[in-house]
C-alpha cells in the first residue's frame, strides 16, 4: 500500500498500480480514449495527462500520462489543474480537426469547452484517432491480424497489404473495443464480413440463429479446453435444453441445487 | 463462509417476478436492462428458473481470452468484469446453458453475478423457489 | 594472430609501431563520402598506378593508405603528404602525376593546390597551420584521417587498446566508472545526460544480462560526425564500447547504424572481425575472465530510431515506435534489461578519459561542459566539415575563424543548431559560449552537433515550415500531439508562407507548440516546435511582414516576391536562355522585359545575372 494525494485528497494505492486506475476506483473522471483494462495501456491518445509533483521538488511539477504512471509513495496529483485542462483541450482541439464527424470527440471536445476546432480539419476523415485500441486487442487475442502501418500522420490501421487478413478470426473484438466506431461489419445471410474477409457465421443446429464465427469458435477450441459441441447451439435454445433437462429431473425429485 | 444458489421447480410459478426484479436491479442509465434469469416452462404449467449455475469448470471463464471473468470466492458467483470484456461474445457462444447472454439495451454482454450476495431474484420470488443460503 | 595476454598486447604493439613508422612517406587520400563523391576513389587508384609504374614502392613511399575523413569536406578531395604534413585540396585524377613527380620525388610544393585563406589570400602549405584546423581540439576524431581504418595495426601503433588494457590490469570495473564520472563527461547524442551517472546506475541494477548499445543512427540533417568516427576510426568506438561493458558488467554490445551509411557498416564490421580475432573482443578478452561480443544492427532509416526506447525496439525485430513507458532504459531496457546506450562521439571519448585520466579531461572545456564536441558545419559557410573545439567556445569564433565566414560576403543571419528539434539562434548570441546549457538556455540545444549556417537570403518562416515539414515526415505517429500537432503547425506555417497567414494563426501555433512541448510521448514530439518557438521568438517580425505586408524579406517565399529587371541590366541575354518558363524577352545589349504573368518565381535568371540587375520586391 502507498499514500498518494490527488486533488487534495489522501488516496491508498496498491503498489505498482498505475495513476489512471487509482482515478477511475475513486471516481474522478479524466478522458482517456485509448485505455481499456483488457489492455496494456498505450499512453497514445494523451488525454488523461495529470500534473504530478512532490513534497521535495521544490514546486516543480511534470505532465505524464495517468494510464503509464505507477504510483509512488508521495506522490502529488492534480487532475483538474489550469495547465493539464488547457492541454487536454489543445489535444482535443487537435482530435477533432482529424475527426470532425465523430460524435464521440465532438461530445467530449463540447464537455471540456471546445466547441469548434482551432484548425483545418482534414477532408474525408474516417474518425480513426489512432489510439491502437484494435491492433492491441488483436495482438492480446494471440492474432495481430492487423497492425498500424506508415508513419506520422499517413499512419493508418490496416491488414497486410490491404488484403483480407490472413489472421483475422472475425471475432469482432477490434470492433467493439474502438472508441471512436470506425471498423465497420456486417452479418448478413450467414456470412460476416469485417476487413474485407468473410466469414462463415455458426448458425443453430436447433433455431437458426446466427452466433459466432465458425473460425472464432475454432481458434477458442484450439487455444482452451472446451467441448465442441457447446458452439452448435445458440444461447436460448441451450437455456431450453437445460430447463427440459432439469424438469425431467425434478418429476423425480423435490429440489436442484446448483 | 460458503454460499450456494438453489432452485427449486416445483415451487415456481412462472410468474417471472425474478425477471422483472434482475431487469430492475440491473438498470443502467435508468433503463431496466435485460435480466439474467428466465423461468422456462417445460410442460404446461411446469416451470423451471433458469440461471446461471456458476459452474466449478466453467466454459465461460475458459473461453474468455481476455481473463474478464473470475469467480468471487465470497459470493461464488463468476463475475463479469465490464470494464475488461471486448464484447466478442466467446462466452456466449461457449456457455453450455446459455446463461451468458448479450444485453441488447445496453449493449453488453451480461451474466448472473448473485447481485454480489444479495440476490433480488430470491428476496422477490413469492413462492421461494429461488433460495440463497449458507452452506 | 590471437592475442591472449596484456604483455602480448604491448609487444604486438611495438611491432606496429616499428611497421607504422616505417612507412616514411605517406600519401593519405581522404575516402571520406564527401570526397568519395568528388571523385576521391580515382585520385586514389590514379596515385596507385603512378605510383607502381615509376616503381616507388621500394624507394621511399609506401602506398596510399586509405583513410578516413579529415572533415574539411568543402575541398575535397584531399591529399596529405606525411610527414612534411603537406595539404593539397581539390586534387583531381591529371593532378596526381604532377604531385608524384614534384612533392615526392623532388620534395616540391605545388602552390596552386594548396588551401588558399580567404582572409589573407594566403597559400598555406602545412596541415596543422591552417585556422580550420589550428582552433581544433581534437579528442573523439583524434585518429580520424590519419589512421587506416581497415587495420587494427594501424589503431594499435597510435596507442589504441592501451586504455581497454590499463583497465583490464590496474582498474576494477567501479573504479572504469568512476574515471568516467569523475570526467563529468556528458551524452553527445543530444540530451547531455551525465555519461557516469547513467553507466553506474546500469552497474547497480540487479538483473542481468545488461546490454551495451551505440547508437550511430544519425538522423539529423546536416550531421556527419558520427558517420565519420565510424568510417575512419572504428575501433576507437568499439574499445570505449568494450570499457563500458567491463565497467557495468555487459557480455553483448550492439552498434546501431543506418542503413544509409554503407560505409561505416563495412569498415566496423572489418573492424569487429579484426578486433575478435585479434583476441580484443569475444570470449576471454586478452587473456582475462571478461568476454564481450559486438553485433550491427542496421537501421531502416527512421528518424525516430534515434529515440533510444525506439532503437531498442528496432534491434528487439518490432516496429520502431518509442515506449510510452516511465521506465528508464538503464533499469529496463533493450528486451526489459538493464541497458546502457550512448552515442558513437561519447565512446570513442572514452578511450582517452581512461588513458588520459579523468582529471585531464575535465580541464577541457567549461565547468558543467567539459571536453570537446565535433561539429559539421554545412549551409552557408565557406568551410563546411567537420569541427571539434573544446566546449565553451563562442559561435563567433566556429562560424567565423573555423568555419571562415559566410560566402560570398553576405551576411550572417541565423545559426540553426541541434538538427530539426533545435533551434535557430541569430546574430546577436553569436558570442554565446557553446555547450549544453547556454545553448538550451538559448533556446536551441546541443542535439548531435549539427550547424546549419544561414545568411540574409535565407526566409526563417521558410526554415521553420522546413524543419517542420521533416519532422511531419519523421514522427511516428503512435501520440496525438506530436502527430496532429506538427502536421496542423506545419500546415500553418506553409500558410504564412503563401501569405495566407492571420495573426490568430500565429498566435495559435505558439498556443500549440507548448502543448505540443508538454505532452507529446518521446523526445521528438517534446522537442519538435523547438525550431519554430525559436524562430518566433528571436524572428517573429519576419513572422509578421508574411502576415500583414505579405512579403518575405529575405525574397524566398515564391508568392510574396516578385524579380524585376532593373536599369542596370547590360542586355547578356543571359536571363532569357535559363527562364524555364520564356518569361523574359528582350534583345542584345538593350534591357530586358520580365513578363511578371509568366514568371513562377524560380529565381533562375536572379542566380545567373552577373550584374546583380534583377532585383527581388
Amino acid at each position: 500500500m502507498v499514500l498518494i494525494q490527488i486533488n487534495g485528497k489522501m488516496v491508498k494505492a496498491h503498489e505498482g498500480e498505475m495513476v489512471l486506475s487509482v482515478l477511475r476506483r475513486e471516481g474522478i473522471e479524466v478522458p482517456a480514449l485509448c485505455d481499456h483494462q483488457a489492455l496494456e495501456p498505450g499512453g497514445s491518445c494523451r488525454l488523461c495527462m495529470v500534473e504530478i509533483t512532490k513534497a521535495d521538488w521544490d514546486g516543480w511539477t511534470k505532465n505524464v500520462t495517468s494510464c503509464l504512471y505507477p504510483v509512488e509513495e508521495g506522490l502529488i496529483v492534480s487532475t483538474h489543474s489550469e495547465g493539464v485542462l488547457e492541454i487536454r483541450r489543445n489535444i482535443l482541439d487537435m482530435l477533432l480537426a482529424r475527426c470532425p464527424n465523430s460524435d464521440v470527440i465532438q461530445k467530449l471536445a463540447e464537455e471540456h469547452g471546445v466547441m469548434k476546432t482551432s484548425f483545418d480539419t482534414l477532408p474525408d476523415s474516417d474518425n480513426c484517432i489512432m489510439c491502437y485500441a484494435c491492433t492491441r486487442v488483436c495482438e492480446v487475442l494471440g492474432k495481430s491480424a492487423i497492425s498500424a502501418v506508415m508513419r506520422g500522420h499517413k499512419k493508418v490501421i490496416a491488414s497486410p497489404f490491404g488484403d483480407a487478413p490472413p489472421d483475422c478470426i472475425g471475432c469482432l473484438s477490434c470492433a467493439h473495443i474502438c472508441p471512436t466506431n470506425v471498423i465497420l461489419w456486417k452479418d448478413e445471410n450467414g456470412k460476416r464480413t469485417i476487413w474485407n474477409k468473410s466469414f462463415d457465421l455458426i448458425t443453430c443446429k436447433k433455431c437458426g440463429k446466427e452466433t459466432i464465427s465458425r473460425e472464432f469458435a475454432d481458434y477458442l477450441l484450439e487455444q482452451r479446453d472446451i467441448p465442441a459441441d457447446y458452439f452448435e447451439t445458440c444461447d436460448d435454445c441451450k437455456r431450453m435444453e437445460l430447463a427440459f433437462k432439469m424438469g425431467g429431473l425434478v418429476d423425480g425429485a423435490e429440489e436442484v441445487a446448483i | 463462509m460458503k454460499f450456494r444458489y438453489k432452485v427449486i421447480p416445483s415451487l415456481c410459478i412462472g410468474c417471472r417476478t425474478c425477471e422483472l426484479a434482475c431487469a430492475f436491479t440491473h438498470a443502467k442509465d435508468k433503463k431496466p436492462g435485460r435480466s439474467r434469469i428466465y423461468p422456462i416452462a417445460y410442460k404446461k404449467d411446469k416451470y423451471v428458473p433458469v440461471v446461471c449455475l456458476q459452474c466449478d469448470d466453467a466454459a465461460c471463464v475458459k473461453s474468455c481470452l481476455f481473463d474478464a471473468l473470475k469467480r468471487n470466492e465470497e459470493t461464488g458467483a463468476i463475475e463479469l468484469n465490464i470494464d475488461r470484456c471486448v464484447k466478442c461474445e466467446a462466452c456466449v457462444a461457449a456457455c453450455p446453458f446459455g446463461c451468458a447472454l448479450v444485453d441488447d439495451v445496453h449493449d453488453e454482454v451480461i451474466k448472473c453475478d448473485i447481485c454480489e450476495g444479495t440476490p433480488a431474484c430470491v428476496q422477490f420470488c413469492p413462492t421461494k423457489a429461488l433460495v440463497y443460503e449458507k452452506i | 594472430m590471437r592475442i591472449d595476454s596484456i604483455p602480448k598486447l604491448e609487444k604486438w604493439r611495438k611491432k606496429c609501431q616499428r611497421e607504422y613508422n616505417s612507412r616514411k612517406r605517406k600519401i593519405f587520400v581522404c575516402l571520406g563520402e564527401a570526397c568519395l563523391a568528388n571523385g576521391s576513389a580515382e585520385v586514389y587508384d590514379e596515385f596507385k598506378k603512378e605510383l607502381k609504374k615509376r616503381k616507388l614502392s621500394d624507394v621511399q613511399v609506401e602506398s596510399a593508405i586509405k583513410t578516413g575523413c579529415h572533415g574539411f569536406c568543402a575541398l575535397g578531395p584531399l591529399v596529405i603528404i606525411e610527414p612534411e604534413g603537406t595539404f593539397y585540396t581539390k586534387v583531381k585524377v591529371k593532378n596526381v602525376a604532377e604531385i608524384v613527380e614534384k612533392t615526392i620525388k623532388n620534395h616540391e610544393v605545388i602552390d596552386r593546390l594548396l588551401y588558399k585563406d580567404k582572409k589573407t589570400k594566403e597559400r598555406i602549405a602545412e596541415y596543422g597551420k591552417i585556422p580550420f584546423y589550428e582552433k581544433q581540439q581534437r579528442i573523439s576524431l583524434r585518429n580520424v584521417g590519419t589512421i587506416d581504418p581497415y587495420k587494427i595495426s594501424d589503431y594499435i601503433a597510435v596507442g589504441g587498446y592501451t586504455a581497454l588494457s590499463k583497465a583490464l590490469t590496474d582498474m576494477s570495473p567501479k573504479q572504469v566508472i568512476d574515471e568516467v564520472s569523475k570526467s563529468k563527461l556528458r551524452g553527445r547524442g543530444g540530451g547531455g545526460f551525465s555519461t557516469g551517472r547513467k553507466w553506474a546506475t546500469c552497474a547497480k541494477v540487479d538483473d542481468e544480462p545488461r546490454y551495451v548499445i551505440c547508437n550511430g543512427d544519425e538522423g539529423d540533417p546536416g550531421a556527419f560526425m558520427d558517420r565519420t568516427t565510424m568510417g575512419s576510426d572504428p575501433h576507437s568506438v568499439l574499445e570505449g564500447m568494450i570499457l563500458c561493458a567491463f565497467g557495468i558488467g555487459s557480455t553483448q554490445g550492439y552498434i546501431y547504424v543506418r542503413e544509409e551509411y554503407p560505409l561505416a557498416v563495412v569498415t566496423l564490421q572489418n573492424a569487429i572481425d579484426e578486433a575478435r580475432d585479434s583476441g580484443i573482443l569475444g570470449d576471454n578478452i586478452l587473456g582475462t575472465d571478461f568476454c564481450f561480443d559486438i553485433k550491427i544492427n542496421r537501421g531502416g532509416g527512421a528518424f525516430v530510431c534515434g529515440e533510444s526506447s525506439a532503437l531498442m525496439k528496432s534491434i528487439a525485430g518490432e516496429v520502431g515506435e518509442p515506449r510510452a513507458k516511465y521506465v528508464r532504459s538503464v533499469v529496463k531496457g533493450l528486451n526489459d534489461k538493464p541497458t546502457v546506450l550512448n552515442n558513437v562521439e561519447t565512446f570513442a571519448t572514452i578511450p582517452v578519459i581512461i588513458d588520459k585520466g579523468a582529471k585531464w579531461f575535465a580541464k577541457i572545456g567549461t565547468k558543467t561542459s567539459t571536453g570537446t564536441k565535433v561539429f559539421s558545419l554545412a549551409g552557408k559557410i565557406n568551410n563546411t566539415g567537420l569541427v571539434e573545439v573544446p566546449m565553451g567556445i563562442s559561435l563567433r569564433e566556429i562560424v567565423y575563424d573555423i568555419g571562415g565566414g559566410i560566402p560570398k560576403g553576405r551576411k550572417f543571419k541565423a545559426v540553426q543548431t541541434g538538427g530539426p528539434s533545435g533551434g535557430c539562434l541569430p546574430a546577436e548570441k553569436l558570442d554565446l559560449k557553446v555547450d549544453f546549457d547556454s545553448l538550451t538556455e538559448a533556446g536551441s540545444m546541443m542535439g548531435s552537433g549539427g550547424m546549419i549556417i544561414m545568411d540574409d537570403r535565407t526566409c526563417m518562416v521558410e526554415i521553420a515550415r522546413y524543419f517542420l515539414s521533416f519532422l511531419v515526415q519523421e514522427s511516428c505517429g503512435k501520440c496525438v500531439p506530436c502527430r496532429e500537432g506538427l502536421y496542423q503547425l506545419h500546415k500553418i506555417c506553409a500558410k504564412i508562407c503563401e501569405g495566407q497567414g492571420t495573426m490568430e494563426d500565429i498566435e495559435l501555433m505558439e498556443k500549440m507548440s507548448l502543448t505540443i512541448q508538454k505532452a507529446s510521448l518521446c523526445g521528438l514530439g517534446q522537442s519538435g516546435p523547438n525550431p519554430l518557438l525559436s524562430t518566433l521568438m528571436y524572428f517573429k517580425d519576419e513572422f509578421i511582414t508574411h502576415v500583414k505586408d505579405k512579403k518575405c524579406p529575405a525574397g524566398v517565399c515564391r508568392d510574396l516576391i516578385k524579380f524585376v529587371i532593373t536599369d542596370d541590366c547590360t542586355g547578356c541575354m543571359a536571363c532569357i536562355k535559363v527562364c524555364p518558363v520564356d518569361a523574359i524577352t528582350g534583345e542584345k545589349k538593350k534591357i530586358h522585359i520580365l513578363d511578371q504573368e509568366l514568371c513562377t518565381q524560380c529565381g533562375s535568371c536572379f542566380d545567373i545575372c552577373k550584374f546583380d540587375s534583377i532585383e527581388i520586391k
